[in-house]
């Protein structure tokens, strides 16, 4: 069982405050109130941990984003691969090892020799491929890089808060606290792992897309109080895209739920891993639902291809051109947050949770069974959770340096033509995934397996159905829905 | 929805420069553009006038930023044809692998900087890459990065390096594996399709009523190239086609832009290689400066009366040059200098053809006609 492990903080939070009651009895007239208190004190204690965890954990993220993207478009660079974060690469090659003593070194060297040799980047053209690495620094346990992210944040502090002359003042102030409070306010019931989350009602999915939909509206009034054409016309955007893309949402996880039989986050996760063999992930039985919960996300958290609110070649940079110094930083931060909480979400409804992929299965292994059963004895099953999270957003930012904006009406086109039907047939297929298939045991192998399959075989027969002869000929190859030209004069006369 | 006035610039992403477009929106549609240029008006053609034939090439390469080995050349063809100069062979050859390399670097700044126009800033990246690659052969021709003052009148500054063969035929080689790195990315992109397919539109005889050249014309199915129906160089003992693409019925859309310049600089690496080739005396001979073989003895004076003219083209269109001698008394400095901009006449025609789009499509249709502001103003 996943459940539960030695990380539980919710426990240990119950005890401490427990203690502490006790101890205050007879210290205090309201010793009768003890239970109440500590159960208070617990939940505090709770949130606040939480906040902690969630800071910690969307600095993941930041980094990678720098991190990944640069190792994405610096293609045929001398810092495409991974490990020249910690050893360096092309003509820049730092053996940090060889400076350890007693020469535990040694087989460091031996494995990053090996990439090296084997594996490092072709360099036929000295003077072009190889730019060198130039921030290693090789401190690799640094994490080079994330310190800028401390620099970036006290550059915002220290900066002046300006707003425009004319914008509408209450507004303009009111909006990023709209943004940033709600953004925060989604991790109250995001578990990090069996035992540490900061609530957990039952209707914890309701209250969370609820607390989603609130952000577009600060957006909206952000865009509306500058009082500045490009950040109207992308509050304006925003509103519609988001719009247009919380329905296909709202429907898809309306589908996790009656898979699940719950509307609650934490029973969704268990409800993928709680039976000793024969847990399956929701991805495997509703790969369609991730795939439009992938889009719709992204959609709502604003990445490309779907950043046409902030668009930066046309708009500037779109409803917060006009946000400054920190209130242009915790927008960033909540930007961030955001993808972090659909990345967590995504991993918690359809990647089974804190759950290691075949864990059960692993730990009935014959003969590695018990390495394995060691192994989630000692580390936290909230790392997995981590670790499925951010790994996710590594695919955001794979899509973010592969694919270009698409313009707002077919944004929108997508979204109700495509996104929505689709997330109804999801739902469809889920009420008979339940209702006809689930008997309340483990699923029968045969049904993720076949659903899998129909999922890869369709994924496959889609990315090769192209015209290849009319790309040949025409270089034609799609069908493009053309924009009628707007004649000035032959517009209707609205003051007449 | 009310209509609106939208100030792009003069500070502005979509611009490439500095210039301001004032678009007309009706929500998201553009009704009406009025292009606003002459922000770094600089009097080039003015200061000319008080410069000698040899002082004005520096000045030319300051043009345009992206490209500006092809300008100093302009302006020195049109110098010959003021001075009566016959040149060397091989001096043509030179320079017309000087030309070509700065040709494709161009091109690859122009797809750098569109790309990120439509949201995606990895090809910005790669294109970069491979633009470092000619910038590193132009160094090695004209000894700088940007403003290279090449071409002298009746030759050339220098010979080709030594070793300047090998390493421009294995750039020039790796480039052309390299383009189609572009092509996966962009081309098998749907998203790159859908925002640069249908969209744009600039009908070919519109175009020609405009003046609009080179690759913007070639992209709506005009085969009119400089270098291929006035050859001025050596292009004529060379073989090749310029690139044209086949446009629809509605003229040339973003795409089609983007191809052309696509297949011109693939058409351009295999210029400089048969050029390698082909030059006389062989690649990798090494004459010093000032060698008859490089340059020919050029009059330092034209005298009142005598005019030059040459028509050249340029990566972003017909570039000409009007000299007419005579300037100060000793004849000396040229009278006045004219300069044909092709961007100065396709900015405006490109903003007429931006009604009817959205918003999102100004920077796509403007990114894809390639503007440069620095030859625009002078």
């Amino acid at each position: 069982m996943a459940a539960d492990d030695w990380f539980d903080v919710r426990g240990a939070v119950a005890w401490v405050t427990e203690q502490t009651m006790d101890k205050t009895i007879g210290m205090t007239r309201f010793w009768e109130q003890k239970y109440w208190l500590s159960e208070f004190s617990a939940e505090f204690a709770m949130a606040g941990i939480i906040f902690v965890v969630t800071m910690l954990a969307v600095l993941g993220p930041v980094w990678m984003e720098r991190k990944l993207i640069a190792r994405l478009m610096d293609h045929r660079g001398s810092t495409i691969a991974i490990r020249s974060l910690w050893t360096g690469e092309g003509n820049i090659r730092v053996e940090w090892w060889k400076d350890l003593p007693f020469g535990i070194g040694v087989p460091i060297g031996w494995i990053n020799g090996f990439l090296w040799n084997n594996f490092g980047n072709e360099s036929s053209n000295p003077k072009v491929t190889q730019v060198g690495n130039r921030s290693y620094a090789g401190w690799w346990w640094a994490l080079p890089g994330m310190i800028n992210n401390f620099a970036d944040f006290t550059k915002f502090a220290i900066k002046e808060h300006m707003p425009p002359r004319d914008a509408d003042q209450v507004t303009y102030e009111v909006a990023p606290f709209i943004i940033i409070s709600t953004t925060l306010l989604v991790f109250a019931f995001i578990p990090y792992g069996p035992s540490l989350y900061a609530a957990n009602p039952d209707l914890s999915l309701v209250y969370m897309m609820a607390i989603f939909g609130i952000a577009p509206l600060g957006v909206f009034f952000a865009g509306w109080a500058s009082n500045n054409k490009y950040t109207l016309i992308g509050g304006m955007r925003s509103a519609a895209q988001l719009t247009a893309y919380e329905i296909p949402l709202l429907v898809t996880v309306l589908g996790i739920a009656v898979l699940s039989g719950t509307l609650n986050i934490i029973e969704i996760a268990e409800f993928q891993m709680n039976n000793t063999l024969g847990s399956v992930w929701n991805i495997f039985l509703m790969p369609l639902g991730a795939a439009l919960f992938l889009i719709t996300m992204i959609a709502e958290v604003e990445r490309t291809p779907f950043d046409m609110p902030e668009a930066e070649a046309e708009l500037v940079e779109g409803w917060w051109t006009e946000y400054g110094g920190m209130r242009w930083g915790l927008l960033f931060a909540s930007e961030y947050l955001r993808a972090l909480a659909a990345c967590l979400l995504f991993s918690l409804f359809f990647l089974g949770g804190w759950e290691f992929p075949f864990e059960d299965s692993l730990i009935a292994l014959p003969l590695v069974g018990g390495i394995f059963g060691a192994l989630f004895q000692v580390v936290p099953h909230s790392a997995w959770l981590l670790m499925k999270a951010w790994l996710v957003f590594g695919f955001f930012i794979w899509v973010r340096a592969s694919l270009h904006r698409v313009r707002t009406d077919q944004i929108l086109e997508f979204g109700w033509r495509y996104l929505l039907p689709l997330s109804v047939i999801q739902l469809g297929l889920s009420i008979w995934l339940r209702l006809g298939v689930y008997d309340g045991g483990p699923w029968p192998l045969v049904v993720p397996a076949l659903i899998t399959v129909v999922a890869v075989v369709l994924f496959v027969v889609l990315v090769l159905d192209e015209d290849e002869e009319a790309l040949a000929e025409q270089r034609r190859p799609y069908h493009v829905s053309e924009i009628n030209k707007a004649s000035p004069g032959a517009r209707i006369n609205l003051e007449d | 929805m009310a209509e609106m006035w939208i100030s792009m610039g003069p500070q502005h992403p979509m611009t490439h420069g500095l210039w301001t477009l004032k678009v007309k929106i009706d929500g998201e549609t553009i009704v009406d553009t009025i292009p606003d240029l002459g922000y770094i008006h600089r009097g080039v053609e003015k200061i000319c006038e008080s410069r000698d034939f040899t002082q004005i090439t520096p000045y030319c390469d300051r043009l345009c930023y992206a490209s500006a080995n092809t300008w100093s050349h302009s302006y020195i063809y049109a110098a010959e044809n003021l001075l009566e100069v016959e040149v060397p062979e091989r001096a043509e050859y030179i320079r017309l692998i000087a030309v070509e390399i700065q040709r494709i670097a161009s091109h690859l700044m122009w797809l750098g900087a569109y790309c990120p126009d439509i949201g995606n800033l990895t090809a910005f990246v790669y294109c970069l890459r491979e633009r470092e690659m000619m910038l590193d052969l132009l160094q090695e021709l004209g000894g700088s990065r940007m403003h290279y003052n090449f071409p002298r009148i009746g030759g050339v500054k220098r010979d080709l390096p030594h070793g300047f063969a090998m390493r421009c035929r294995a750039k020039v080689k790796l480039f052309l594996q390299r383009i189609h790195e572009y092509e996966a990315l962009l081309d098998e992109s749907t998203i790159f399709l859908i925002r640069t397919q249908g969209v744009g539109y600039a009908k070919p005889e519109e175009m020609v009523n405009h003046g609009v050249t080179g690759p913007n014309l070639r992209a709506g199915g005009v085969n009119y190239d400089v270098r291929w129906a006035h050859p001025y160089s050596v292009y004529d003992e060379l073989d090749w086609t310029p690139s044209v693409e086949r446009s629809s019925v509605k003229g040339a859309d973003c795409y089609d832009r983007y191809r052309v310049r696509l297949d011109e600089m693939k058409t351009s690496a295999e210029l400089i290689l048969q050029a390698l080739d082909g030059i006389p005396g062989g690649a990798e001979t090494f004459h010093e400066s000032g060698d008859p073989a490089l340059i020919a003895k050029a009059p330092a004076r034209a005298s009142d009366g005598q005019t030059g003219f040459h028509h050249f083209e340029d990566p972003r269109g017909e570039s000409m040059f009007y000299l007419a001698g005579g300037g100060d008394e000793r004849g000396k400095n040229p009278y006045r200098v004219s300069i044909r901009s092709p961007m100065f006449i396709t900015i405006p025609y490109a903003a007429k053809c931006m009604i009817g789009y959205k918003i999102a499509d100004v920077p796509a249709i403007m990114g894809s006609f390639d503007p440069c502001i620095g030859e625009t103003d002078r």
